[in-house]
């Protein structure tokens, strides 16, 4: 085929832009100035449309399947659901869970006299949740495990405690999950 | 063929194939030949089929059935089918015959399998998460191959006592508990106490001891290894330490000349529990509570982790272990110019390697001092526990470390009138023998006390010169045992860093108090030094120990059996 020539006026979209091309930045501005009162008044009148969200103020809401670190379930008496059974410490890929068994005099006769796990080696990859036979250690939520020393990256077991009634999303998503076949 | 009703006709042909003209092998010598899944196994006449199997590499579940123990053939799991044989036959009451066809893996084998799991695991409770047998569970193990997810039944479990001490060092578990009997097979053929029995009958039945009747013998943890789930558990080891965590390594009982074969469980470098090893030719699959349970000094406070010198008037300061041996072999060296002021206490807890290097030391640099081998002694009790309790008595003895000079009465005297005024101890046997509270008194008059031992005792507490020494689970070596069967310890736990082995000490000591430079300690090569030096030791080396051992030629009687006929006292009988 031979090659189309197509004239382009040059000219036509130089004028269009204005002086200076202020033509073309008043309807650029009127963009952006249109998202910020748009987003101003809902902000004001409480119906915000942004998906920003103001972390630390607001937190992410995460979906029920994310992983954070993983917490022990603290039961409605107080204690620690854990039996230190030590599925979770031997499934442990990274080798971050420390737990010394002791007995008890009640009805369920083993606890975790300790219980650490060295939050700098956790990879959160939720294989010690998947391990426990008891619904004992969860993925929680929380991603803020900062500290300012080594040393402050292993989590005892009064540290990682967590009750229950935090964890009731986790927990039906893993009975959902961990169950399919 | 007689004429029997189709009815009959199995039990006539079971008749004739128990009758001895069919079960007696066409061999002069005893061989059996018989095949089991397609592999053909030969064996002696009498032998069980599962002992034949097992012996094989050959992997039948069982529970009830135990090598050590009469067959009881009550779990019903070792079931195999028997070519010819209509209904599957219990292989641990299967006796070998001549051409026998086996199959232990065909689905009428597997759905009996099942069959039995389905039925023990109704009743069975659910816990494993808290239950110390897991990791070495029979019915864990066999679950994965033969058990159900799901159970077909919905009744509640029965219920039954749980962790109940029925002896002070064994915790009971009532609802774990499968009735395999071996424990009360144990205490009925072993150690003949009787203590426990099954109570009730059908579903009733429980295993329980008679009321003022606990378990209540030298023997009793024993009941706790044969148990194939966690209803019979070791007190000590109760909520220790998950077994997958443990490395295992061979080693041989401390505690007294028997010398059991048993395996030391450790974890991050500490003994959490010993238990036998089966060897026929010492202690079968047995080993005594005493012995057992006698470890924790091996990583414990009283541990000496470093030398230690104490000057006259002065408090004890730790020192560097090379100043220590140049200490203490400049005592020895200006004590033996006289040399009847010398005593050297040996020890029947080193090694024959070490044994041999100090009995090289004596004789070459300590002539003429006394030697005494100071051992603690207590009744035999007829079945596993010895007279000796250290583990190389006899092995120092045929090492050369004979005792020559004074006895340790005379020696005491001796100390005491100042004519012995330099010891060189190892160990503290000498304490169990001599009782004493005034030790530091009686010894006041020694000049100098060397003192090489592993833990803290009142003789260091007071030495001149304290070189540490290693535990039994520290060194590579090998003991001697009452009976002349000489096997091997190995290195389990690593020594504290910038510790020596006793037989390194003594090459320290040798080549301070000879001049010449240091002829280092190897074990490996003392123990080739020895084969070609000491009767009866010929052509040893640590691989042909191994993990049996290997007899002291033409130097004993011929190996008893421990469980034959011998009755361990009941406590008050002499």
């Amino acid at each position: 085929m031979a090659t189309r020539v197509v004239k382009v006026d040059r000219e036509k979209y130089r004028r269009a832009a204005g002086p200076f091309g202020a033509k073309a930045f008043l309807a650029g501005f009127r963009v952006t100035a249109g998202h910020f009162f748009r987003n101003l008044r809902g902000w004001l009148i409480g119906k915000p449309s942004v998906a920003t969200v103001m972390f630390p103020e607001e937190d992410l809401v995460k979906p029920p399947a994310f992983r954070g670190m993983p917490v022990l379930v603290e039961m409605e008496n107080g204690k620690e659901r854990c039996v230190a059974c030590g599925l979770c410490e031997w499934a442990c890929p990274v080798d971050c869970i420390h737990i010394e068994p002791g007995e008890t005099e009640d009805e369920v006769e083993r606890y975790p006299q300790v219980f650490d796990i060295d939050m700098s080696r956790c990879m959160y990859c939720g294989l010690c949740e998947e391990a426990c036979p008891e619904e004992a250690i969860v993925m929680s939520e929380r991603v803020e495990i900062s500290a300012f020393t080594r040393a402050g990256t292993l989590w005892r077991k009064k540290d990682l405690l967590m009750p229950v009634a935090d964890l009731t999303r986790r927990l039906e998503h893993i009975r959902r999950d961990y169950d399919r076949r | 063929m007689l004429p029997v009703s189709r009815r009959n006709s199995y039990l006539v042909r079971c008749a004739i194939i128990m009758s001895d003209e069919a079960a007696s092998s066409d061999k002069a010598d005893g061989s059996v030949r018989l095949s089991i899944d397609g592999r053909e196994i030969v064996t002696k006449e009498g032998q069980m089929l599962l002992q034949a199997a097992l012996d094989n590499g050959i992997e039948i579940p069982h529970y009830c059935y135990h090598p050590k123990l009469s067959i009881d053939g009550s779990c019903r799991m070792c079931q195999v089918k028997v070519e010819g044989e209509r209904k599957l036959a219990i292989s641990c009451n299967a006796p070998v015959r001549e051409g026998m066809v086996v199959d232990t893996q065909c689905a009428e084998v597997e759905e009996a399998r099942r069959g039995v799991m389905e039925l023990l695991l109704v009743n069975h409770p659910l816990d494993c998460p808290i239950c110390d047998q897991a990791g070495e569970c029979f019915l864990q193990d066999y679950s994965a191959g033969y058990g159900s997810a799901h159970a077909r039944t919905s009744e509640a479990r029965r219920k039954g006592v749980k962790r109940h001490p029925i002896g002070e060092r064994v915790i009971f578990d009532q609802e774990r508990c499968i009735l395999c009997r071996r424990c009360v097979r144990f205490t009925q053929e072993v150690t003949k106490t009787d203590e426990l029995r099954v109570f009730g009958i059908g579903d009733h039945s429980h295993i329980g001891t008679m009321p003022d009747a606990p378990l209540d013998n030298d023997y009793s943890v024993n009941v706790a290894d044969i148990c194939p789930v966690g209803a019979l558990l070791s007190s000590d080891f109760h909520h220790k330490r998950r077994v997958w965590f443990l490395e295992d390594s061979e080693s041989i009982c401390p505690s007294c000349s028997q010398g059991c074969n048993v395996n030391l469980g450790t974890f991050r470098n500490e003994i959490q529990r010993i238990v036998p090893r089966r060897n026929d030719e010492v202690n079968e699959t047995w080993m005594c509570d005493r012995g057992r349970l006698r470890y924790a000094f091996t990583s414990d406070e009283t541990r000496i982790r470093e030398a230690r010198v104490q000057e006259a008037g002065e408090a004890p300061r730790p020192i560097p272990l090379s100043e220590a041996l140049d200490k203490a072999a400049t005592l020895l060296a200006s004590a033996r110019i006289e040399p009847n002021s010398v005593a050297l206490l040996a020890s029947a807890h080193l090694t024959n390697e070490e044994s041999f290097r100090l009995a090289t030391l004596a004789a070459d640099n300590l002539a003429e001092s006394n030697v005494l081998l100071p051992i603690e002694t207590g009744p035999a009790d007829g079945f596993l526990i010895q007279e000796e309790r250290a583990p190389n008595g006899r092995g120092a003895r045929e090492m050369g470390l004979i005792p020559r000079g004074m006895d340790l009465q005379a020696l005491w005297a001796a100390i005491a009138d100042g004519t012995v005024k330099t010891l060189y101890v190892i160990g503290s046997d000498l304490l169990k023998i001599i009782e004493t509270d005034q030790l530091s008194d009686e010894l006041a008059k020694l000049d100098a006390l060397i003192v090489q031992d592993s833990n803290e005792s009142p003789l260091t507490a007071i030495a001149t010169v304290v070189l540490p020494g290693l535990t039994f689970a520290e060194k590579d070596g090998s003991f001697t045992n009452y009976n002349g069967r000489v096997q091997r310890i190995r290195r389990a736990l690593e020594p504290t860093a910038g510790l020596l082995s006793d037989g390194e000490i003594f090459a320290g000591l040798e080549a301070r108090l000879s001049g010449n430079p240091e002829r280092p300690f190897s074990a490996a090569a003392t123990l080739e030094e020895i084969a070609d030096s000491v009767a009866g030791y010929a052509g040893m080396s640590f691989a042909s120990l191994g993990s049996m051992g290997v007899p002291v030629a033409g130097g004993q009687e011929p190996a008893p059996s421990p469980s034959g006929g011998a009755r361990v006292p009941q406590a008050g009988e002499t």
